[in-house]
């Protein structure tokens, strides 16, 4: 294990940043905290726990251009324009969203494995950072995520010691990260580990302590068709507004649609986020077949409690980010909904 | 506020037993300090479970457009703002008041629990009561009070009508406070004085950051088309692309739809999930409308009409009486 002195985040921000787009969570306009490309005179914000938009945006672009497209008299010329060519650092990701990913590797990375989004992941390296300090709408815990750990699949592991992060590279590309930044990072002693040790009791006791500490999908039970069924899809998407801010604030929401910028003579085909929320989502030549919101607000939390589970080996699609519910305009979230259907430790 | 919410509960429960209304539009708690969110009763039993408190600050009165389809009598709890947008939506057309009972609220200002976080009080809270402008913050190791409108929403802040403008019964005591006009646009002279590239630089950052979620769309009581331009495919534009032709063109186009109607409720603002000050975009129109045409705000009365829809021989040109047309 190696250690970073918090004063030397920035000589180690402008060593990545030379050979990598680096994105670190930015203080915007001294309000929202988002992952955004490290520039100097950047004010980066560690502290801050939840960025405002999660960076899914980062392996999974919320617009993203795969070709361009051009007539000249019959002839029709194509350009491959997708893509991501810079290697690049995510620096500070939370547990949750570092799951996340791996979430949707599961749907992008299985065949037919979706080549841009391959692209993405490789050509990242994943710096995470733990959760010092939970807060009242997380709830990761209740998907098995333990925000104090070193999470899986991350090339470096961090924690925050207060003047420095513990350093903790897990794969080849934090070790060859770990290599580039040498002559910065210092060896870590015993006793910062058994530091971090405590740190990581500190937090798991911290979790104990959350109002939705409780919450635990497993404990729904009933089979498809009854949850299928429930009276709840009635009762809480009559209040759902249909808009897709949780899905667009969601780590794990995944949908896209295709569409074309069409000049005429000349175009772009981009793939763009997509909401199950939105009226026009799964519309098809016959007509829609979830014509109302019900179906609709079903649909996403169905996908995220169920189907998902039962496509990946009971792994949910949701890592309690807690985001859906600071953002819902009416205060509808997936946590009400798993508490309707049982979801909840006695 | 606790002892208008026992009325609430109490107007709410004779109006399901003697079946005055079939359906009550009320508020229920839900897992944190300041979590309220809409709920829909048919058994009186159920009653109980309503709040009011300064966290109710979502609108109901959209909700009657569906609602109204199959429920036949609804009784709803409108604040000062959510009454203009009732107006609103009987002079569109979009509901039947002989449909509806009214029981209005009126509003000391909702609380924005951004603004309490940002001030730390936040940790371990239980439950914020309201009396006025006094706040008493509970914690698990006792109360704390302040005296101040310093947590309320900015758009209560600059509230206008505390008190609803069209109710059956009022549940309490009307409010008396000072709303000022003079400050009413005061966010719209700060962009007037820019120059008209710093104001495009201003407003295409803003746009940027815009994730295209119609959350600002679908809350607005004055955006209630059966079926929005932008969602109609056929259409060709409803663009899901974040680029800033797209977004600037959905943000604009939905100003200048609800232009005459807006109620300035400041809803679209307060849901935006990325803090584009949308209502600014709303402040413009409506002081432009008011310099053109005279003083006119949407919602207050049920039948008037808007000066976007009537027409005078005398009315300005505002390419040659107002500005002659600059920038």
């Amino acid at each position: 294990m190696k250690k970073l002195a918090k004063s030397k985040l920035f000589e180690v921000w402008s060593i990545i940043a030379k050979e990598h787009e680096l994105f670190v969570p930015v203080e915007q306009e001294g309000e929202s905290v988002n992952f955004s490309l490290w520039q100097e005179g950047e004010h980066v914000n560690l502290d801050h726990l939840k960025t405002n938009v999660s960076p899914k945006q980062i392996v999974f672009p919320q617009t993203e251009t795969y070709l361009k497209f051009k007539t000249t008299g019959k002839k029709l010329s194509l350009e491959n324009v997708g893509g991501k060519q810079a290697p690049y650092v995510l620096f500070g990701v939370r547990p949750c969203d570092a799951q996340s990913f791996a979430l949707i590797d599961n749907v992008f990375l299985t065949e037919p494995v979706d080549r841009f989004y391959e692209e993405r992941r490789n050509k990242g390296i994943l710096v995470s950072l733990a959760c010092s300090n939970p807060e009242e709408t997380c709830f990761c815990q209740a998907f098995g995520i333990t925000p104090g750990e070193a999470p899986q699949g991350v090339d470096v592991a961090t924690w925050d010691m207060g003047t420095f992060l513990l350093w903790k590279p897990q794969t080849a590309k934090g070790e060859s990260l770990t290599n580039q930044l040498n002559g910065v990072l210092e060896e870590a002693l015993a006793q910062d580990e058994q530091d971090c040790q405590e740190l990581q009791q500190d937090i798991q006791q911290k979790l104990k302590d959350l109002p939705l500490a409780k919450i635990d999908p497993k404990q729904i039970t009933g089979d498809l068709k009854e949850i299928f069924d429930a009276k709840i899809w009635d009762e809480y998407s009559s209040r759902c507004l249909g808009c897709g801010s949780c899905t667009y604030v969601c780590p794990t929401c995944h949908c896209y649609d295709i569409r074309d910028f069409d000049g005429g003579k000349a175009g772009e085909r981009f793939r763009c986020w997509d909401s199950c929320m939105f009226s026009e989502f799964t519309l098809m030549a016959h007509g829609n077949p979830r014509k109302t919101q019900k179906e609709k607000f079903r649909q996403r939390f169905m996908h995220k409690l169920v189907y998902y589970p039962n496509n990946n080996e009971g792994v949910y699609a949701c890592v309690g980010c807690g985001r859906c519910m600071d953002k819902c305009p009416v205060n509808m979230n997936i946590v009400k909904v798993i508490k309707k259907l049982g979801g909840e430790k006695a | 506020m606790e002892k208008i919410a026992a009325k609430v509960r109490e107007v709410a429960k004779q109006a399901l037993a003697s079946g005055a209304v079939t359906k009550i539009l009320g508020w229920e708690t839900g897992e944190f300090w300041y979590d309220a969110s809409p709920v829909f009763i048919t058994d009186e039993k159920a009653a109980d479970s309503l709040i009011w408190d300064a966290f109710c600050v979502t609108n109901l009165s959209k909700y009657l457009i569906k609602e109204l389809k199959t429920t036949q009598k609804i009784g709803v709890f409108l604040k000062g703002c959510d009454s203009l947008a009732f107006n609103q939506l009987l002079k569109d057309h979009r509901i039947d008041q002989e449909q509806v009972v009214i029981y209005g609220l009126p509003c000391p200002g909702m609380i924005d629990p951004e603004k309490v976080k940002k001030a730390g009080l936040h940790q371990g809270l239980l439950k914020v009561k309201r009396s006025g402008d006094e706040l008493t913050f509970v914690t698990a190791n006792g109360e704390k009070k302040v005296s101040s409108r310093s947590f309320d929403y900015d758009k209560c802040l600059r509230c206008r009508y505390p008190n609803p403008v069209v109710y059956q019964e009022l549940i309490g005591e009307e409010i008396v406070r000072e709303t000022s006009n003079e400050d009413r646009f005061a966010d719209v002279s700060a962009l007037e004085n820019l120059s008209p590239e710093e104001r495009y630089d201003y407003w295409t950052k803003q746009f940027s950051k815009c994730l295209r979620c119609n959350a600002c769309r679908n809350v607005c009581p004055a955006c209630s088309c059966e079926k929005c331009v932008f969602d109609n495919v056929a259409a060709g534009i409803s663009g899901k692309a974040t680029v800033d032709s797209e977004e600037q063109f959905f943000h604009i186009i939905r100003a200048y739809h609800v232009a005459g109607r807006c109620v300035d409720c400041g809803e679209c603002s307060r849901v935006c999930p990325v803090g584009i000050p949308l209502h600014k975009l709303n402040h413009k129109i409506m002081k432009d409308m008011n310099e053109l045409y005279g003083t006119y705000e949407a919602g207050v009365d049920g039948a008037d009409k808007s000066p976007l829809v009537t027409y005078t021989l005398d009315d300005t040109d505002p390419f040659d009486g107002h500005r002659q047309g600059e920038k």
